[in-house]
């Protein structure tokens, strides 16, 4: 397998503050990669600096074989790389159906890709002309995922999508994600090791702003002491 | 719900204020004051709509709006009447931009040091100063504007083809040593399709020179042009002007500063301060009379109703036997005619739809792979076109002088405040309020209050009308903190 994205020991600052301190992974194509780590290890800053929203000093960023460290997030996203932030940030004074459209690139994604979205998350359909402010909380997150499905993207970064919902809403969420994945690459961070230890094939782990892990899933969890001391999280 | 009490608390303002004017001053005077109030709050209006945006967008203050607005009146009145001013001015703006696009198009040529652009672009400014000194500028204003059309007296006014063509070289030239310091303020845009900026350069090299080698019949045939004409050039002017204005100052000045509010309320403070500064330079520190009205305002007479004004176009119109001026009536259907057309936009273009999201997420939407800067840029320029092209609309009204950006500016601010910062409707709305508080603020000052028992009435001090809007904006704020469409910070 290609890896489609490969991230070489990248350095990030906030501020004054240095959260990535060598983060390197690499996403194959068509698989799912889970990004692992406690709260504040930088996982969601990995994402943002992938994206270029939170652009790394160091390291370099490789997607679809080109560098693409340096480039307005716009610029990259428009390579075909989807984006679903923690807190489902959904824009709230926009209509389902806008929040839709507006992740169109080209005239009529959306209307091509109804069908495949409308399958994944039925209640859409439903909610089509309703603003998103007022979709409850599973709901938003399903339209965040909904949304970066519009265009035809190569790998969708989602984060933290569990958060906040109902363990039935997260079976439903783990069927969409699984389904999905047949169509898109996904690097997926979430604190819920239940659900990404079965959702994904591969991981990555970081710790304090490192790398310092990295295998086959299965291969984890085989080791239950790594997980505790890592992710505080017992199997 | 939120929205439901906002609405309620916009009846219950409004409706005190016009009840407040029905019981003091009676329905004649009362609905005076109402269109007074209404012409007032267009203008603030059109103001107030880019701030607004402007503000709920990029969190950015403009201070420098009602430059923009002033702009737009000054160059609007100067189109209208004084042309010769403007074709010996802009092919000189023009030739500068030329330079400049060539300029930041070679600056890839020159050595890759620090300082070098910034030497070369202080060469610029000389070269820029050595190109316009001696500009007969002084007495190319000086000129009576002319308003019925004819000739433009004084033809020595008027360097001679030759001196401008020099002068055109000289500034091409400062422009190409500005060029490299400009390319980098704009790095990431220039990257692609040289050829546009070549087709720019080009296309706006010939238009430079054709304004100049035409002057002469071109002013001849803008003066031929009727009034009417005339006025439709000036809104068309000014508003270019205004957005060509703002995406300028939205690119080199806002742009590098961007999450650094107090710095970018100190620049467009010092935009408003120079701004303000320019235009007593170019066009002096006397301010002019209201600009002539288009034709269908300009007949001495009053008509009895609306029907009847259309086919006689007088300048005034009976409203309860007082006469009022219609072509107030046409500012406030300008104001309509704006707030329909931009809420419009906001609802059904991408565009809209992409500054409703960035008003609420910004960075949300660049990660949808849009080019959020360019949208600031486009939201920048509509927000300033509208402030200028209501600086032509007053200026008929109000006629033109240095102080009416600060004025008006203002006026706008308290507006947007009131209705709620970044609120397209609460805008809308606030400016409103604000004209009917305003309104019968001068109402009270010109007739005062006939109290039972007195020989006269009580008459407030002109200051009372001035306080009037501030007073209304402590009010709402008092009962509303946020203002009136205002989100919880």
């Amino acid at each position: 397998m290609a890896a489609l994205l490969e991230v070489q020991d990248i350095h990030t600052f906030i501020g004054q503050f240095h959260i990535l301190q060598g983060v390197s992974l690499e996403v194959p194509e068509g698989s799912i990669t889970a990004l692992l780590g406690r709260n504040g290890a930088g996982k969601t800053t990995t994402l943002k600096s992938i994206l270029g929203l939170t652009p790394p000093r160091e390291g370099k960023v490789i997607f679809l074989g080109e560098e693409i460290g340096g480039r307005r997030a716009y610029e990259i996203a428009a390579m075909g790389i989807g984006y679903v932030p923690e807190y489902r940030a959904i824009f709230t004074g926009l209509t389902v159906e806008e929040n839709l459209r507006i992740a169109e690139r080209r005239k009529g994604d959306l209307k091509r890709k109804a069908d495949f979205i409308f399958t994944l998350f039925p209640d859409l359909k439903r909610l089509y002309r309703l603003p998103g402010g007022q979709l409850s909380g599973g709901q938003q997150q399903m339209l965040a995922i909904a949304r970066a499905l519009v265009p035809d993207n190569r790998l969708l970064l989602i984060d933290e999508p569990s958060e906040g919902l109902a363990p039935i809403l997260i079976q439903e969420l783990m069927g969409a994600i699984r389904r999905l994945s047949a169509e898109v690459t996904v690097l997926l961070v979430d604190q819920n090791f239940q659900m990404t230890s079965r959702l994904a094939d591969r991981y990555f782990m970081i710790e304090d702003g490192r790398t310092v892990r990295s295998g086959a899933m299965a291969d984890l969890l085989n080791e239950p002491d790594v997980i505790r001391r890592y992710l505080g999280a017992v199997i | 719900m939120k929205r439901y009490r906002a609405f309620t608390a916009f009846i219950l303002i409004v409706g005190a204020l016009v009840a407040l004017g029905y019981g003091l001053f009676g329905p004649q005077k009362a609905t005076a004051a109402l269109l007074s109030g209404l012409t007032l709050a267009s203008l603030y209006f059109l103001l107030g709509a880019g701030l607004s945006l402007i503000f709920g967008l990029m969190d950015v203050l403009n201070f420098a709006h009602g430059v923009l607005f002033m702009v737009g009146a000054y160059v609007g009145y100067t189109v209208f009447g004084n042309p010769r001013l403007i074709l010996n001015t802009a092919p000189l703006f023009l030739a500068l931009a030329v330079g400049i696009i060539a300029g930041s198009r070679l600056a890839p040529l020159i050595p890759n040091r620090r300082f070098i652009p910034y030497l070369l672009a202080l060469a610029g400014v000389g070269v820029t100063l050595w190109g316009i000194r001696g500009f007969p500028l002084r007495p190319l204003v000086a000129f009576e504007p002319t308003t019925a059309g004819g000739a433009i007296p004084t033809a020595l006014a008027q360097e001679p083809l030759s001196r401008m063509l020099l002068r055109l070289g000289q500034l091409a030239l400062a422009g190409l040593l500005l060029g490299p310091v400009a390319a980098r303020w704009g790095r990431e845009d220039r990257r692609a399709a040289p050829w546009r900026s070549l087709a720019l350069g080009v296309g706006l090299t010939l238009l430079a020179v054709l304004l100049l080698l035409g002057r002469d019949p071109l002013e001849r045939f803008l003066l031929g042009l009727s009034v009417d004409v005339r006025f439709f050039l000036a809104l068309v002017a000014g508003a270019a002007t205004g957005a060509a204005l703002g995406a300028l100052i939205e690119t080199t000045l806002i742009r590098p500063f961007y999450g650094r509010p107090i710095t970018q309320i100190v620049l467009t403070l010092g935009l408003m301060f120079a701004g303000a500064e320019l235009v007593k330079f170019i066009w002096g520190k006397e301010g002019r009379p209201p600009m002539a009205v288009p034709s269908l305002f300009a007949q001495s007479c009053r008509s009895p109703n609306l029907l009847a004004w259309l086919t006689e176009r007088c300048s005034s119109i009976d409203v309860l036997g007082r006469a009022f001026p219609t072509y107030r009536l046409f500012i406030i259907a300008v104001g309509l005619l704006i707030l329909v057309g931009v809420a419009l936009l906001l609802k059904y273009s991408r565009l809209g739809m992409i500054v409703r999201a960035g008003v609420q997420d910004s960075a949300m939407v660049e990660a949808l792979g849009i080019n959020v800067r360019r949208v600031f840029m486009a939201v920048f320029a509509l927000g300033s076109a509208l402030a200028a092209l209501g600086g032509v609309v007053a200026a008929p009204f109000v006629g033109v002088y240095p102080e009416m950006g600060s004025i008006f500016q203002l006026q706008a601010f308290i507006a947007v405040v009131i209705g709620g910062m970044g609120s397209y409707t609460g805008t809308a709305v606030g400016a409103l309020v604000l004209g009917l508080a305003r309104a019968l603020g001068d109402t009270l000052v010109t007739t005062g209050i006939a109290l039972p028992g007195m020989a006269q009435a009580l008459r407030a001090s002109p200051a009372v009308a001035r306080a009037s809007t501030v007073l209304m904006m402590a009010v709402v704020l008092l009962v509303r903190p946020a203002g009136i469409f205002g989100r919880k910070e």
